[in-house]
């Protein structure tokens, strides 16, 4: 019976998620002892770090709520900008800081969600996208947040312990404490999947009328969703303004939102560790290796097409997402073995 | 014996169809109640008025429910009358395909839940206390179904009569009082329909619970049903046992045609 319909394994990927998590924040030292982990590198893995979180939260209302959405880089977008605004011209220190820009984007998000108790699929698909122009037109036009030329805020945060000790962290410090929220997000995440809330969620995206009939209120699952997707874009958005620290309206556009998107796709949908995995292939290989390669790196796109490329073959053949490859690959090679053992056999 | 569910002058219609016209019936405390009548007689039209899935017209659904005692279930949401003790399952097995056997129990058992979601993503105490107890819940569940043996495995990758039992097993997740079942025994081959009557059976007399169920096959529902109402277009034909019913002539009519025409049974 095992062997015909397979069992869902009881998996703990938590101590995968630490692991990953140390390994992440071996760059820096790798970037101090190596000549071929560059410095620049560092800024890549931070890109990749934060749009991991914005990516999770994308898996959590797309993968588990089944809703559409085009519109993260507008909340990742609001995220960065309110950082800015509550560091430099308020002087908050970073935890206030980030705790109040995950509020602000969390409250939006609920705004947002609403919405999605009137519509669905490729309107709602719209409706977020508007709302994301939106965010990008009021960024570019008030003066307060400079405009198309972007702004620019002290780089790495000061952390304050209430005023009595207070610190300012490095490159190297910063990039790990990202690294440390990814893992926390992570964690949420998974965490999420495996409660009565996750499986709600679940029964909500599978059949609407069964998860009524169970007792699941839609309106709340869906603002649930959205309150959690947007929160994630906003921490996302908020951590990267830490880094790097400088934004402008143009970098919070659908092209962002849709690679996002796609990252859930390529890597794996309901799957933790896929997202991780496709922000790294969305995110980071085709900067680090794509552009390396000879002649290819020096075609100017090249990143683009190698993304495009590689959806159209994870559609094809692993539509559920790179991270089950190597489930279908054991299953290809069992097939095999077990069709020469049929033949060794009758022969 | 006293009443479970009393709907009354219940009607709705769809533009100018009236799919469920003045539909009077009651049932009682642990009760098997059929609902029977030809295609598009709005047998599960009425369902989803009961279930609050549509909004009824006109009509009263009077419940007596774990909360308030007898109660008109109209303008509540549909998510809200699980609370009461009713719940259902549907034509169309509606499992959820991403999780595995248990956990679709467990999504039965989602109101039994009070844990808020920090609680549950930090695994506090009471999250915890929660999915150990429901688990063991569902584990009962399986049991009395004898399917313990496939609890981990995704649910909707089962052969049909293990989903159709499934969906069952998980309306009993939070002790109703009343299940509506529509048409629970179709697809079902023979010896998974003996089954079930059994099930259907022992869920009535040990737990005394109603049930309410929608079916064509006259034979399942004879066996099972201490009571029928037949419909046809809307309208109450005729309420009785088994018996009276398959006798009554309105009932053959809507079934067989007038024998006049040609439809006779006999003929």
């Amino acid at each position: 019976m095992n062997k015909v319909f397979g069992t869902i394994k009881k998996t703990q990927p938590y101590l995968g998620f630490l692991i990953l998590g140390g390994i992440l924040s071996l760059a820096p030292a790798l970037v101090a002892n190596t000549q071929w982990f560059l410095f620049a590198w560092l800024t890549i893995f931070a890109g990749f770090v934060v749009y991991s979180i914005a990516s999770l939260g994308m898996n959590i209302l797309m993968g588990y709520g089944g809703l559409a959405s085009l519109g993260t880089a507008g909340f990742m977008g609001l995220g960065a900008y309110l950082t800015m605004v509550l560091t430099v011209d308020l002087g908050l220190s970073f935890f206030p800081v980030l705790i109040l820009t995950i509020l602000a984007t969390t409250v939006l998000g609920i705004l947002v969600g609403l919405i999605s108790l009137r519509v669905e699929g490729f309107f709602l698909a719209i409706a977020t996208l508007v709302i994301a122009e939106m965010l990008r037109q009021v960024f570019q036009q008030m003066p307060l947040l400079g405009g198309h030329a972007g702004r620019t805020m002290p780089a790495f945060p000061t952390i304050s312990i209430f005023g009595i000790a207070e610190w300012t962290l490095n490159r190297n410090q910063t990039y790990i404490m990202l690294v440390i929220f990814l893992v926390i997000a992570m964690f949420v995440t998974q965490l999420l999947f495996k409660s009565a809330t996750g499986r709600a969620l679940s029964a909500m995206r599978g059949s609407e009328s069964a998860a009524a009939a169970m007792g699941i209120s839609i309106f709340r699952g869906r603002l649930l969703a959205f309150a959690l997707a947007s929160g994630f874009a906003g921490a996302a958005g908020s951590l990267f303004m830490f880094f790097m620290p400088f934004t402008n309206p143009n970098h919070w556009n659908l092209v962002l939102s849709l690679f996002i998107f796609a990252v859930v796709v390529i890597g794996g949908v309901r799957s933790v560790a896929g997202t991780v995995l496709g922000a790294f292939i969305v995110f980071a290989v085709p900067q680090l290796f794509i552009a390396r390669l000879p002649i290819i790196g020096d075609i100017s796109g090249m990143d683009f097409v190698f993304t495009g490329v590689l959806i159209i073959v994870v559609v094809l053949f692993y539509p559920a997402g790179l991270v089950y490859m190597p489930i279908s690959i054991k299953n290809g090679i069992t097939k095999l073995i077990n069709k020469r053992k049929k033949g060794g056999e009758t022969a | 014996m006293s009443i479970l569910l009393s709907v009354e002058n219940l009607s709705i219609a769809f533009g100018g169809l009236k799919a469920v016209d003045d539909l009077t019936f009651e049932m009682n405390h642990g009760e098997i109640y059929g609902i029977i009548g030809p295609n598009g007689a709005g047998k599960t039209t009425a369902f989803n008025c009961i279930t609050q899935f549509y909004k009824p017209n006109a009509g009263k659904i009077l419940f007596d429910s774990k909360k308030n005692g007898v109660m008109d279930l109209v303008g509540l949401k549909p998510h809200q009358v699980i609370g009461h003790g009713l719940v259902r399952t549907f034509q169309n097995v509606e499992l959820i395909s991403s999780l595995s056997v248990i956990d679709n129990l467990l999504v039965g058992a989602h109101i039994a839940f009070k844990s808020t979601l920090p609680e549950q993503i930090f695994r506090l105490p009471r999250a915890r206390r929660e999915e150990k107890q429901l688990r063991e819940r569902a584990m009962e569940v399986l049991e009395m179904l004898d399917l313990t043996h496939i609890a981990h495995m995704p649910a909707t990758m089962q052969p049909y009569g293990y989903q159709k039992k499934l969906e069952l097993g998980r309306t009993l997740m939070m002790s109703p009082k009343l299940i509506i079942l529509d048409e629970p025994a179709a697809g079902l081959n023979e010896v998974e329909t003996e089954g079930l009557i059994n099930i259907v059976q022992s869920v009535a007399k040990d737990l005394n619970c109603g049930i309410l169920l929608i079916e064509h096959d006259m034979n399942f529902v004879s066996k099972l049903c201490n009571r029928i109402c037949a419909i046809s277009f809307g309208k109450r034909l005729a309420i009785g046992t088994p018996d009276e019913i398959k006798a009554h002539p309105d009932v053959r009519e809507a079934y067989l045609g007038k024998s006049d025409e040609g439809g006779d049974v006999d003929g």
